[in-house]
């Protein structure tokens, strides 16, 4: 009697395992397949492990900003963005969390305007929607999620369910095929101008000191488990025309010394990383796809020279990827 | 989403509990479930529980003056329902007939309209003697606020549930089984028909006129439809839930479109009502034993109670009505129409004579469910003024609220509907699954799941609470 009830209960767990695959593999299929503007942790996680040298982290400003590839064309040094369109600081943390799972970088850089952004920022969906499942998934739909979203980011269904019907062949085939690297490494390219940038550099509104003081815990927490794994953390800020005001980043400087975080400010030096507003912004907050080169150079320079960071040795395959990859984006 | 947690821990506990706290667990369940619905709701029905405990027991005590005390108790009950469901209609009646009366602001407690028709029926079956009053307090609790249950019944009797909740018996293997298909397929009703319809009734009732004939009439047969699988897909999901927990609740519908005339649809549709109504009101009212006219008269009545139950409406009033009408027009000529079905020389059960009877039961049910659906009578005028005026055919299909592809799964889960009603005439929902072996078991439930996952009408913005009954 209890070796049927015994039996009758693997039976229904292993009914419910077909479920949650059946589930599953339903999710992968209907979300739209995103491999930019944030959205790459596929291709991050088919990098090899323990290959990348640094990450670079924030919002748009470092996903337009950074080209991994072009920093290795210049200091071979291997990186990659792990950023998503306004993220805050609380889901950065959980990025950084899963980002470290694979890689152990020596440096970790955080492009840090997400001080002043709100405690929900509008692009949740794609943010936390498109971390891998697990443990930092679940802490970012629980802690850095609008509650609203939280069904739908634990069931990805619940939002694309009724993508049955534009669904392609060809898009079906991208959204289950196993995880390639991508010559991108993180980085979105944007062209030219959009227009909009006006004629000179335009102040962001400074958020609440209480959603600021919220920003500096996740920042400081950010802070912490780099140390715990003995990666250097730096806060940044990019050179951009959409500025922090300079009172503000007086007082951003004055905690992150506090909280023992390295700060560059690089708000105004776009002139001596020969950066020319009318050439290289694509907005008021981005750099376009020669800004980004210009300013990518220059950081492969900053990061052997002035930060002292050294490439890892890479096997031959991955050399080979990281030379593609430069040439890509070279040509 | 939060049911699907709910749920299993109700579950857990009610299994691995000794049968006494897996009660009070079982009870605090219940009202919990209630809360959510809001405190009023908690209220309302703790209300309910104390008055149909303590009346019960006084019921039964009382030699002299039983019957007063019965009708103070049903006044309580019935006046408690008026007060919540009725005084605003009854404010709009009398400020529509000169007296303007401003009605309070109230809000209705969810599923006012079944626990109180169970309180009644469970008082009444104590005056009767038909039932002991339950000594114990959880017993009543427990019958009138069982979760499954409770927002829109089925509308469950004293005699089979308080026995079955008392012993609190564990369910079987082959009851959580079905109680869980049987769920999956009450899901499937409601989220890939129903709701897929309900896009289509709304958008051609929206503006009637501006639809072709043959589309206002198309959305009047879908609306008949969706408000079938609405409906009986929360029985489904209530009968499923209650069969995991090893409790076995009234059957509130067996395939009311394949009804040969409307006194046989009411029969098999929304039985635990139709049944409660005919126990607790026609019978007592003299049902069929006083002449024809007192029984057209009782039909009638019960009928127009029936409608006003659905709802504070005039619109709810006709529909109720007319179904009367229906049955009495039936009644009257049943002579005739076995005459005329001599002189065609049509069997009385042959499949010519059953469809046709079958399709005008459709068509006439149909006609009656315009009332239902519509915010006024007048709106229900231009409704029908619509199949009947104007072109056939105005808009192409993909402006009826329901695109190509829509459409496309719309028919197709509308014919595996068709093919398991067909074969629920036979056996219950999923009965004959359990006979099929295991792969074939788990594909056809595995498959099910995907399309109300895949299909399904649900997301952001969809309010899981919406089901059409849940509003009575």
């Amino acid at each position: 009697m209890r070796i049927k009830r015994w039996r009758a209960v693997c039976w229904s767990l292993t009914f419910v395992g077909l479920l949650l695959l059946v589930t599953v593999f339903l999710s992968a299929l209907l979300r739209p397949v995103r491999t930019n503007y944030g959205a790459v942790w596929k291709a991050y996680l088919a990098e090899p492990r323990d290959s990348l040298d640094y990450l670079w982290m924030g919002s748009s400003y470092a996903y337009c900003d950074v080209n991994p590839a072009l920093v290795y064309d210049q200091s071979g040094l291997t990186g990659y963005v792990v950023a998503g369109p306004e993220l805050t600081l609380s889901q950065s943390y959980w990025y950084l969390r899963e980002a470290l799972k694979t890689q152990s970088p020596s440096a970790v850089y955080l492009e840090v305007t997400a001080l002043q952004f709100q405690t929900y920022q509008g692009y949740t969906q794609i943010n936390v929607g498109y971390l891998p499942a697990g443990y930092n998934k679940l802490g970012a739909i629980f802690t850095a999620s609008e509650p609203e979203l939280r069904e739908g980011l634990l069931c990805d269904l619940i939002f694309y369910h009724d993508r049955w019907k534009e669904l392609t062949w060809e898009e079906a085939m991208e959204a289950l095929s196993p995880p390639e690297t991508d010559p991108g490494k993180g980085y979105t390219c944007v062209e030219g101008s959009d227009g909009t940038r006006g004629d000179s550099p335009y102040f962001r509104t400074a958020v609440d000191r209480e959603v600021y003081g919220e920003n500096l815990v996740w920042l400081d927490r950010m802070a912490r488990l780099c140390r715990e794994k003995d990666i250097s953390f730096t806060a940044v800020l990019h050179p951009t025309w959409s500025r922090i005001t300079e009172e503000k980043r007086e007082e951003m400087a004055a905690d992150l010394a506090e909280l023992s975080i390295p700060f560059l400010d690089w708000t105004e030096a776009e002139g001596e990383m020969g950066l020319q507003p009318d050439r290289h912004y694509y907005d008021a907050g981005h750099f376009n796809r020669d800004g980004a080169a210009v300013f990518s150079r220059w950081l492969g320079e900053f990061l052997t020279r002035t930060e002292e960071l050294t490439p890892r040795p890479q096997t031959g395959e991955n050399r080979n990827s990281w030379e593609a990859a430069a040439a890509f984006w070279r040509s | 989403m939060a049911f699907f947690c709910f749920f299993p821990v109700v579950m857990a506990g009610w299994i691995l509990l000794p049968a006494r706290p897996a009660r009070l667990w079982l009870l605090g369940a219940s009202w919990l479930f209630a809360l959510w619905s809001g405190p009023e709701a908690l209220l309302s029905l703790l209300c309910a529980t104390v008055v149909t405990y303590g009346g019960a027991l006084a019921l039964e005590r009382v030699n002299r003056g039983k019957k007063a005390l019965l009708t103070l108790l049903l006044l309580c009950l019935f006046g408690a329902l008026f007060l919540f469901k009725y005084l605003g209609f009854a404010c709009t009646l009398l400020t529509g007939l000169g007296w303007p009366v401003q009605a309070p602001a109230l809000f209705l407690p969810a599923g006012i309209s079944f626990y109180l028709f169970m309180a009644a029926g469970y008082l009444v079956d104590v005056y009767r003697g038909k039932h002991r009053a339950a000594r114990s307090f959880v017993d009543t609790a427990l019958f009138l606020a069982f979760f499954p249950q409770l927002l829109s019944g089925p509308i469950g009797r004293a005699k089979e549930l308080m026995p079955q909740l008392r012993t609190g018996r564990a369910p079987s293997w082959d009851g959580l089984r079905l109680g869980a298909f049987r769920f999956l397929w009450g899901a499937f009703k409601k989220l890939v028909i129903a709701d897929r319809l309900g896009l289509l009734v709304s958008t051609v009732y929206a503006d009637p006129a501006a639809f072709g004939r043959l589309q206002v009439i198309a959305a009047a047969c879908a609306f008949s439809i969706q408000i079938y699988c609405d409906f009986s897909a929360y029985s489904d999901m209530a009968l499923g839930c209650a069969r995991m927990l090893g409790v076995e609740l009234m059957e509130n519908f067996k395939t009311p479109y394949f009804s040969r005339s409307i006194a046989e649809f009411w029969r098999r549709w929304h039985i635990s009502l139709s049944s409660w109504f005919r126990d607790y009101l026609y019978i007592p009212l003299g049902g069929s034993r006083k002449g024809v006219i007192r029984k057209y008269r009782n039909v009638l009545i019960v009928f127009a109670v029936s409608g006003l139950w659905h709802g504070a409406a005039l619109t709810f009033l006709v529909w109720g009505l007319l179904n009367g009408l229906y049955q009495v027009a039936g009644d009257l000529a049943a002579r005739h129409r076995a005459s005329l079905r001599r002189a065609l020389r049509l069997g009385e059960d042959s499949p010519l004579t059953a469809g046709f009877q079958m399709l005008w039961t459709f068509l006439l049910s149909t006609a009656a469910w315009v009332f239902f659906k519509a915010e006024s009578l007048g709106k229900a005028a231009a409704i029908f003024a619509a199949m009947v005026r104007g072109p056939w055919l105005t808009h192409p299909v993909t402006a009826w609220g329901l695109d190509r592809p829509e459409l496309v799964v719309a028919g197709l889960a509308l014919l595996l509907f068709f093919f398991v009603e067909v074969r629920t005439l036979r056996r219950p929902v999923g009965a004959g699954l359990l006979d099929a072996p295991r792969p074939l078991r788990w594909a056809a439930a595995l498959l099910l799941a995907a399309a109300v996952l895949v299909f399904g009408i649900y997301g952001t913005g969809y309010d899981a609470q919406d089901f059409i009954y849940f509003k009575f």
